[in-house]
């Protein structure tokens, strides 16, 4: 197929746009199209389109602009919120981030100490049964940061529970 | 030929361009854009359902188009940039939707289903367009539409379709020859039946 392109072309096609064809055009273009394939095909092709689409502006879309309205500015509103907490949710991640850097250079000091909180359980657990108030003189300092650390923990970890749910 | 980078994504237009630095306000009040769709919509929804030749695909295309529309910002130059923005935002969507697995791609849609399911009416249309429109493929159709039902120029259609200009002309020529044949067969067809 050759693509031979017709020098009336341009002239035929404005005159079909603006609906000058074939009464508002001179008698060398209707002589022109009368023996051009080309611009033939032009002139059948583009009133067969435009028929058509004179046929589709008489339909109205089922949807109303109305709700379509509504629904793009529910949209925006959403997007704006979700814009919002971005900030939040890095906040959140970093805090997460944090709380288990925390976490782990506890436990890793508290290994290097050589876990000697561990023999201080065991021996804390029959003595708590007898005499709770005596504990508070015998701990020593490790014991003091384990339990602190714990509770930190503890704490840290039931903030980071209820961010992580309420940003699900 | 089509204007894309190595991913398949689209290059940003100018008109794309133009809005992407707006995008913090609503196009148009709730008025304005009644009227502007009562205007734009018919024609919109024409055009989505001759190109992907199913109605209620077409609807769904056309209520999301608007809804993007109105979460971006309007272009410059008033309603015919709106017009061409809404003509690319469903461009896309339609380039989208034949992109998903479930479907074929955009040159193997299956053409009968314009004939069955076009929701649209004219005892013309349908006796001599639509049968030919059945036998292009969807990106000839999409050309056709838009070249000459719509009046969009080789510049405008490859802003719209993000296709080269250079080769929409040679598309359209090609597109053109061969649905000027299938209308010539179905009209002598037509008038064979009558």
């Amino acid at each position: 197929m050759t693509f031979r392109t017709c020098s009336y072309e341009v002239e035929l096609t404005q005159a079909l746009k603006d609906g000058h064809w074939p009464q508002g055009c001179g008698t060398e273009l209707r002589a022109h199209v009368d023996g051009c394939g080309s611009c033939r095909d032009l002139v059948l092709v583009t009133q067969a389109f435009q028929g058509a689409r004179r046929e589709s502006e008489q339909l109205t879309p089922a949807s109303s602009p109305s709700l379509l309205w509504w629904r793009a500015q529910a949209r925006r509103r959403n997007a704006a919120t979700e814009r919002v907490s971005r900030p939040i949710t890095i906040a959140q991640t970093f805090a997460l981030f944090v709380y288990v850097l925390v976490a782990v250079v506890f436990a890793a000091s508290q290994y290097n100490h050589g876990l000697h909180w561990a023999s201080w359980w065991s021996e804390l657990a029959p003595r708590a049964v007898h005499f709770l108030p005596d504990i508070s003189g015998k701990v020593d300092l490790n014991s003091f940061l384990l339990i602190s650390g714990l509770g930190v923990v503890a704490l840290l970890s039931g903030l980071v529970v209820y961010l992580a749910s309420e940003n699900s | 030929m089509r204007k894309t980078d190595t991913t398949g994504e689209y290059a940003i237009s100018n008109l794309e361009a133009r809005v992407a630095s707006r995008t913090d306000e609503l196009p148009m009040d709730s008025d304005a854009f009644a009227g502007f769709y009562q205007r734009s919509a018919p024609a919109l929804r024409a055009y989505l359902v001759r190109v992907s030749g199913n109605a209620a695909l077409a609807d769904d295309l056309l209520q999301e188009s608007y809804l993007r529309f109105l979460s971006a910002s309007r272009p410059e130059g008033g309603e015919v940039n709106y017009r061409r923005y809404l003509y690319r935002i469903a461009t896309n969507l339609l380039r989208d939707y034949w992109r998903k697995p479930r479907a074929a791609c955009i040159e193997d849609v299956p053409e009968r289903l314009l004939m069955a399911r076009d929701g649209l009416s004219g005892i013309e249309s349908r006796a001599t367009l639509n049968p030919a429109l059945a036998q292009m493929r969807p990106r000839e159709r999409q050309l056709l539409w838009l070249a000459h039902a719509e009046g969009y120029s080789h510049r405008e259609i490859s802003e719209i379709t993000g296709l080269n200009a250079a080769g929409i002309r040679l598309l359209l020529f090609r597109a053109r020859r061969k649905i000027a044949r299938l209308l010539r067969e179905q009209t002598e067809a037509v008038r064979g039946n009558a």
